[in-house]
């Protein structure tokens, strides 16, 4: 029983201090500057360094498909 | 002192009045971010805390799970700018729509957003669970059940096919809406474009849009597409790049100018089937009726509480939502086509409207004038809506954009519902009542009267060259019918053209030198948000 209580009010402390916590992270808006100063600008780095495709040397393949000809129907 | 202490006590648990707030105070200098995010009093604070900031953080994750997971999202987050360096901000774009605002209208409009974030994953996971280019080059069984379309093919028309294949509009997620969340990504995109040689006087969209092409940012995610001629010729010109690109069967379904002549809307009316024939072709499943009505009718009623809200918009000061949740969930859904989450947002949204209503509460209580926008509004301050009632007490009740898609689709035969459906492609964003013609480019003054509206902002896209010919037009129209008209220069995406300063300024000159009026909130008539999101 006493150690049950202990784990409770273990829980419970740990419960109050993590709702305090995020309550100071929303309040400070650390959320944001963290985004902002660190995880941003490291993404950033990463999508400018990304090696990417030459799209203009795309092949523009028009032939490799069926023709597809307008043909106006009776309605459905 | 004691009367100091009362104040202060009072401050705390109701939240200062608005001409005491100085919401300009808590920001950082550049960057936007908070010195710390607003007291609104003890309710409205953790209401935003627990039920705008915690809850949408943690169903951020639950969508993300529930639409493939968090390794999927994480490959999708390291291959594509336009998910990185944007979503994962999410919630300051919340904030900057939200600054100042207190009880049923925060609520409301915190709504708006969730469902439009919501949407939002919906839409980039399924394209990333599909997309070759995140799983090996593989076409998986997704990707085959997975259409691709362009932002104003509209989705009904692709309601027939719903229960069996999705369509995901190719650049809804990685262009429209990441402007709105974090303005400085799609930069990377407009500078792409003008790298291989486009000048840089066409429509900034446009560009944009084929910078993304130009990047190898495109996830791969269909077999097919079906294409539009958007607005205008800079979109067809974007058709070509796409086109050329993309390099897989292509149908284009133009959005006709002259659609009021009915031989044009009869030739609208069989491009659709058209486009339907494609799709059953390319997807190997066939059209089901069925399918159509019961999508159909399923928006209608959406369409129905939409005129709900209007009329409480129009003829009394107890609408809940703000100008920009107003203006971005509308053209969202209405050019998305029916989704569950907006049926349920709707439901949570008519309850706290009809609280107000029946509980006569002034959601914008400082307003000083009903302000009507219109033409198309800058993306990257679509949340100007939030700072002109802060600082000004300019209540934006209404906007063009809301306003396109004014109709019930009929499903009583084949034959109204494709008549119907053509008509709601004809009246596509940037259309209607922008490069639409004289007729309906003025409907602005029959709206204004409907929405009891005694200012309009104007909003000047100075790379479209459809509106820019009827400037003078509208001037004229202005002095001749003595409205207040506030022209806002912009450039759709592009920050770099005009600014948020800039824009701000425009308004505080109008406000100070015709208007004769002083500002409710000083601290917010002049700040540096040149860095922000």
């Amino acid at each position: 029983m006493k150690k049950f209580k202990k784990i409770l009010c273990g829980g419970l402390v740990a419960a109050i201090l993590s709702y305090i916590g995020l309550f100071l992270v929303f309040f400070f808006d650390l959320d944001g500057k963290f985004l902002y100063y660190v995880v941003g600008p490291f993404l950033i780095k990463h999508y400018d360094n990304m090696p990417r495709k030459d799209m203009t040397k795309s092949e523009y393949a028009m032939d490799a498909f069926p023709k597809y000809e307008y043909a106006q129907e009776e309605a459905r | 002192m004691k009367k100091d202490i009362k104040k202060k006590l009072k401050d705390f648990w109701y939240g200062k009045p608005h001409k005491e707030r100085r919401l300009g105070d808590l920001y950082i200098d550049k960057t936007g971010l908070y010195k710390h995010r607003e007291w609104r009093g003890v309710k409205d604070t953790f209401y935003y805390f627990h039920m705008i900031w915690l809850y949408n953080y943690a169903n951020l994750v639950v969508d993300v799970m529930k639409n493939g997971g968090l390794f999927v999202f994480a490959k999708g987050v390291w291959r594509y700018r336009w998910v990185g360096q944007t979503y994962i901000t999410v919630m300051h774009w919340f904030d900057r729509g939200h600054e100042g605002m207190r009880g049923e209208a925060l609520r409301a409009t915190a709504w708006h957003y969730r469902a439009m974030t919501n949407e939002t994953i919906r839409q980039f996971m399924r394209m990333f669970r599909a997309d070759t280019k995140l799983n090996k080059g593989k076409q998986n069984e997704i990707y085959k059940k997975t259409m691709s379309h362009d932002e104003t093919v509209c989705g009904a028309i692709f309601y027939p096919w719903r229960d069996k294949i999705d369509n995901v509009a190719l650049q809804m997620i990685p262009y429209f809406v990441t402007c709105h969340v974090n303005c400085q990504t799609v930069l990377n995109y407009i500078d792409a474009v003008q790298s291989i040689g486009l000048p840089a006087d066409p429509c900034p969209m446009c560009q944009a849009e084929a910078g993304i092409y130009v990047l190898d940012d495109y996830p791969d995610y269909s077999p097919a597409f079906v294409a539009s001629n958007e607005a205008c010729d800079g979109s067809v010109g974007t058709g070509i790049l796409q086109d050329w690109f993309m390099n897989k069967p292509y149908f284009s379904m133009p959005q006709p100018m002259q659609f009021d002549d009915p031989l044009v809307h009869k030739h609208t009316m069989a491009e659709i089937e058209e486009a339907w024939k494609f799709i059953e072709e390319h997807m190997g499943i066939p059209f089901d009726w069925d399918q159509y009505v019961k999508y159909t009718e399923k928006f209608n009623k959406l369409t129905e509480f939409e005129w709900e809200k209007w009329d409480v918009a129009a003829n009394t000061p107890y609408y809940p939502i703000n100008g920009v949740a107003q203006a971005l969930y509308r053209i969202y859904y209405s050019q998305d086509g029916y989704r569950d989450i907006w049926a349920q947002t709707d439901e949570k949204v008519r309850k706290i409207m009809h609280r107000c209503v029946e509980n006569k509460i002034e959601t914008f209580p400082e307003t000083r004038h009903r302000l009507l926008a219109w033409s198309c509004a800058p993306l990257y301050y679509s949340f100007w809506t939030t700072w002109a009632y802060n600082c000004w007490g300019l209540n934006t009740v209404m906007n063009m954009d809301s306003l396109m898609f004014d109709m019930v689709l009929r499903t009583d035969t084949y034959e109204n519902a494709l008549d119907d459906l053509a008509r709601y492609h004809e009246w596509a964003p940037m259309r209607r009542m922008a490069v639409g013609g004289y007729k309906h480019v003025f409907e602005l003054w029959e709206y204004m009267k409907r929405f009891n509206c005694d200012m309009v902002m104007m909003y000047d896209q100075l790379a479209c060259k459809g509106m820019q010919g009827i400037h003078g037009m509208f001037e004229d129209e202005f002095r001749e019918r003595n409205i207040h008209a506030i022209w806002m220069p912009h450039a759709l995406p592009e920050s770099r053209t005009v600014s948020r300063a800039e824009i701000r300024r425009i308004i505080n000159d109008y406000m100070f030198t015709v208007m004769q009026e002083e500002p409710l909130d000083p601290s917010l008539l002049d700040f540096d948000d040149s860095l922000s999101w």
